[in-house]
């Protein structure tokens, strides 16, 4: 009976915690341990679950195996021609919060920020990792690639990066680019690129890479990657670029609470004139949302507390592929439909990509601010009404 | 003798390498190197592009200390185009400065040196019950939160809302987690360190567990003090500005604004949230550890300290109408601009040198050498001021080792990308510490005849601090503890900057001035053919400058001297050593080939090796391959 009850929870312990995915994120065995019973039992255990699962008894020696795995995922994080902010921003998550992450969620067993080791033994601790979890560590890469000189750029442990890079990626089970630097090369390689940096991807093929770009990009978004492959066991899903469709899937400008003023053609004109104040569009003091994918209108930082935009400067765009030489940042961006020169419905979706505007119209934002000035009329109205009814009353009281 | 690299030295900014000969019978460093092994070119990046856009790429030199660049590459730019930014805009890049000192403070002491201190393995021999009635203790021991002015008190916080959990309770749920990650084999971010090394003993295992269940705590809160970047800046790391103020425009009209009372509240909070960490965690654990070493006698790693140190100052307590005109110094409220020698000797024998506004654009104050950098100048030049800038690449590798697998460094010719920056042609150590000895030597010898309240409280820290500790001044502060002590008092001076800022903010804002921004100058064709100004500030790490020439509307040179450029750098042409190597021949190594000792110092000055400056040569041509200068804060 007792042996039932545990197999049942321990079906359900392996279904949560991933049985059919590669990593698991506890283990049976652990469970047992905890509940201090003996490996006689745990053993019993493994044999009724083989049946349960349907399982032919040969594979009972492997279901053991997966209820002893109690392996968090290794994770090795690189540090190329960064600043790192992304590693910065990466603690800054509080749900999940960086403590669970690190703690629970994966094993972060090389990190030159956080590492308490330095030097020879934690360079021998790498290599035997790439030994040791050969195709199955997840490599995280912070930061572009120099490639001149020999990539002596930037040496790490007396070598170049790029080796390192190189040497790293080839037993990797998928890469993150965390990063704009990491995923388009970033800010060391805007015009003039002194020292011809590029993005990881244009380094390493044949892996699945997920891109995580945004100088830095937010700390739920960092983590949130993380958290995706906790829950589900499995990257998230990508678009074209091989971001992740829920951070990355809608423009600023789409999500942007001041859209209604874009559509309404309310913008600042100058910084800090009334339009600021009353938190108008920020389009024509040079606002890159129209054209940056990234999760700062609807997610924002601080769990929803702000943006730069809420903060009154506009999007410099900085998840977007080459922002850098975008600039200078304070001008307006060309080729955007202003409003009330809304394009034709039926273009609605058939443009895509950053530079372009149209894959969503202002209907939506339209008719938000005409539903606001709509109220305040109607609420004018109505108090005149009130006003006017009152004066009446007080008219007929002061007539009898 | 034995020669002993450490690369990747972790737990930093960036990139970077250090080399010691250790006698191994004595444990003295006989001889030590540092080198910063990476090089992006941001200032070449930022050259020709808009001066107004400067901020946003200078700042990602640094993700650690953001925002610093950016307030830097500000001034240096308003600087140049004679802009004073409006009240407002004052209190608020205050505040953002303030903030993030203590943020990158306390960052930096639970979870880039703590390690270096404490040990997870030493944490599982404690007895919880023990460590609640340690923390209690300490709490009592070394509570220094009168040191507060008290008219900086939080009007609108009830109550400390952050105390450490001090019970059994915790203190064993804690350790049960670091034993599930000690027995799991993976040991994630604790993984191949020599946590056998004898330091870790000095400290009785209930001080690590406390150590290592405040780290842990500070890690989920460290976000909410630099709260004030997102709320005026909107995000953090590298928040936004405007050249001439701020774009964050205040109106109590309109929630769509970017500040109202709402956004202030959550400043307010952020604000006295930051004083009850440095306060009830910060300072305690600091305190009682180092405490533990000054009594075990462990006051070596003073190094350059001891000799030279330097500082800007800063906090303009009011809007300013220039640096280089000195009227940035004249409005400072931590005005510690000067360098200060032989403060080893007391505060009565050392000696105070000035430094001024115009000496900032002066040659015979700084300039940087190239003995030992891979670097050439032209016609035998062997100084140059920052301005004057010119980097010609020569590198020259390793002494032994190929360039795709180094050995050892050449110690005696060429060894790093960084600079070597001086001061009348001195090495000098910059940083925390460099502050609080020059403000405490200004005060003490009357130099400062009207100490603002925050350099009387930073007199009074020190002066409170040598009573707890039984030592004179000069004999703690000159020490690898008295380093990473005078980080933790600097975060509490912080904390209340913020609070003094906040304060006027509000005041200016209830007379009806909402100014955040003066743009009449915003529009390059106001500006001048031809100008050049610097920006200056004590960010985290210590004295950063910038230096910008605009030309025709575009950033025609653009030079840093960063704090780790300073501190990082190799060997002057007068044979001096910087602070990092001072330190280093300053320390005893107990286990060669385990030098604790030598990332314990090197960590207390919190490296940050981001950055490179000096791409081109002063007719702004293009140098095609370059240098590094340790960036940072």
């Amino acid at each position: 009976m007792c042996i039932t009850l545990i197999c049942i929870d321990a079906i359900k312990l392996l279904q949560e915690r991933g049985f059919f995915v590669k990593e698991s994120l506890n283990s049976l065995w652990n469970l047992f341990q905890e509940r201090k019973l003996s490996r006689r039992t745990f053993m019993k255990s493994c044999v009724a679950l083989t049946a349960i699962l349907g399982l032919p008894p040969a594979l009972t020696n492997k279901v053991v195996a997966a209820a002893e795995t109690k392996e968090l995922p290794t994770v090795i994080w690189l540090h190329g021609h960064e600043c790192t902010g992304c590693d910065e921003s990466f603690i800054r998550s509080t749900s999940p919060f960086a403590s669970d992450v690190i703690l629970n969620m994966i094993a972060l067993e090389y990190d030159d920020t956080l590492a308490a080791a330095s030097g020879e033994p934690f360079e021998h601790h790498l290599h035997h990792l790439l030994e040791s979890k050969k195709g199955k560590y997840v490599l995280a890469v912070e930061g572009g690639v120099p490639l001149d000189e020999n990539g002596s750029y930037c040496q790490v442990g007396g070598r170049p990066f790029v080796d390192v890079l190189k040497e790293c990626a080839e037993g990797a089970a998928f890469i993150i680019e965390y990063g704009s630097c990491a995923a388009w090369g970033g800010i060391q390689a805007a015009k003039p690129n002194p020292t011809n940096t590029v993005s990881v991807s244009s380094i390493v093929k044949g892996k699945k890479i997920i891109k995580v770009p945004g100088c830095p990009p937010i700390p739920e978004v960092m983590t949130g990657v993380i958290m995706h492959y906790a829950l589900f066991g499995e990257i998230p899903p990508l678009d074209v670029e091989g971001r992740p469709k829920q951070f990355y899937g809608n423009r600023i400008h789409d999500t942007c609470y001041r859209r209604p003023f874009f559509d309404s053609g309310l913008f600042v004109e100058h910084f800090d004139d009334d339009a600021s104040k009353a938190g108008w569009c920020l389009y024509k003091v040079g606002c890159r949302g129209p054209e940056t994918y990234n999760s700062c209108g609807n997610l924002r930082w601080w769990n929803g507390l702000s943006y730069p935009i809420q903060s009154g400067h506009g999007c410099i765009g900085c998840s977007e592929k080459g922002f850098w030489d975008n600039d200078n940042f304070y001008q307006r961006l060309p080729h955007i439909h202003t409003p009330n020169t809304i394009t034709d419905v039926d273009t609605l979706g058939t443009v895509a990509g950053f530079g372009a505007f149209g894959a969503v119209i202002a209907h939506g934002g339209i008719t938000l601010a005409k539903h606001k000035y709509d109220s305040i009329q109607e609420e004018k109205k109505y108090l005149a009404e009130q006003e006017a009814k009152q004066k009446e009353a007080e008219q007929k009281g002061s007539d009898q | 003798m034995k020669r002993v690299v450490v690369d990747p030295v972790t737990r930093i900014e960036g990139h970077l390498r250090v080399e010691v000969s250790v006698d191994e019978s004595t444990g003295k460093v006989q001889d030590a190197l540092s080198s910063g092994t990476a090089w992006r070119g941001i200032e070449l990046v930022a050259k020709n592009r808009d001066p107004r856009d400067v901020w946003a790429f200078v700042q990602r030199i640094c993700g650690v200390c953001t925002s610093t660049h950016a307030l830097a590459a500000l001034r240096a730019v308003e600087d140049a185009l004679g802009i004073q930014i409006p009240k407002n805009a004052n209190y608020i890049r205050n505040m953002m400065h303030s903030c993030l000192d203590v943020h990158d403070h306390i960052v930096h002491f639970y979870h880039l040196h703590a390690l270096d201190w404490v040990s997870p393995v030493e944490a599982l021999k404690a007895d919880p019950k023990k460590t609640a009635e340690l923390q209690q203790q300490v709490l009592d021991t070394y509570n220094v939160s009168g040191l507060q002015p008290n008219d900086l008190e939080s009007s609108t916080s009830a109550y400390p809302k952050e105390f450490p959990k001090g019970n059994a309770t915790y203190y064993a749920a804690v350790q049960t987690k670091v034993k599930k990650i000690v027995e799991s084999g993976q040991l994630g971010i604790f993984s191949a360190q020599w946590w056998d090394h004898p330091d870790y003993q000095l400290l009785p295992p209930e001080v690590h567990l406390m150590a290592i269940s405040h780290y842990l705590t500070i890690l989920d809160r460290q976000r909410d003090i630099v709260t004030p970047h997102v709320i005026f800046g909107g995000k953090n790391p590298h928040p936004h500005y405007i050249v001439g103020g701020m774009p964050c425009s205040i109106s109590m009209d309109d929630m769509n604004a970017p500040v109202n009372a709402a956004r202030l509240a959550s400043v307010d909070e952020s604000i006295s949230l930051a004083k009850d960490l440095v306060n009830y965690f910060y300072l305690p654990d600091l305190l009682a550890i180092g405490h533990l070493y000054v009594k075990a006698g462990m006051v070596d790693g003073g190094g350059l300290a001891k000799k030279r140190v330097l500082a800007y100052g800063g906090y303009p307590d009011d809007t300013f109408t220039g640096i280089s005109n000195g009227d940035y110094f004249k409005k400072a409220l931590v005005r510690a601009n000067g360098v200060v020698e032989n403060f080893e000797l007391g505060w009565e024998k050392a000696t105070f040198t000035a430094l001024e506004g115009e000496d900032l654009m002066n040659p015979d104050f700084l300039s940087e050498e190239i003995n030992h950098s891979w670097f050439e100048y032209p016609n035998g030049e062997t100084s140059l001021h920052p301005t004057e800038g010119v980097t010609k690449p020569a590198f020259t590798g390793p002494k032994t080792g190929t360039n795709k697998k180094w050995e050892f460094l050449d110690e005696e010719k060429k060894y790093s990308w960084i600079k070597s920056p001086t001061f009348k042609g001195k090495a000098c150590e910059v940083g925390p510490l460099a502050k609080y000895i020059v403000v405490y030597v200004k005060v003490k010898q009357g130099v400062i005849k009207d100490p603002t309240w925050a350099e009387k409280m930073m007199v009074d820290q020190i002066d409170a601090v040598s009573k707890v500790l039984g030592v004179p001044a000069h004999v703690w502060l000159c020490s690898t503890v008295g380093r990473t002590a005078a980080r933790g008092l600097d975060a509490q001076v912080a904390a209340n900057l913020s609070q003094h800022f906040y304060n006027r903010l509000v005041e200016n804002i209830k007379t009806g001035d909402t100014v955040v921004a003066d743009t009449r100058k915003f529009d390059p064709n106001t500006w001048p053919k031809e100008a050049k100004g610097v920006g200056v500030l004590d960010a985290p790490r210590g004295g950063l400058g910038h230096w910008c020439v605009i030309k025709d509307g575009r950033v025609d040179n653009y030079q840093c001297i960063v704090p780790t450029t300073w501190n990082a750098c190799p060997k002057t042409i007068a044979g001096e050593h910087g602070a990092y190597e001072a330190n280093m021949m300053d320390t005893k190594v107990k286990i060669a080939d385990k030098p604790l000792e030598i990332l314990k110092g090197i960590h207390s000055f919190d490296p940050c090796l981001a950055c490179a400056t000096h791409l081109y040569n002063k007719k702004g041509e293009k140098i095609v391959s370059v240098n590094t200068d340790a960036l940072c804060k």
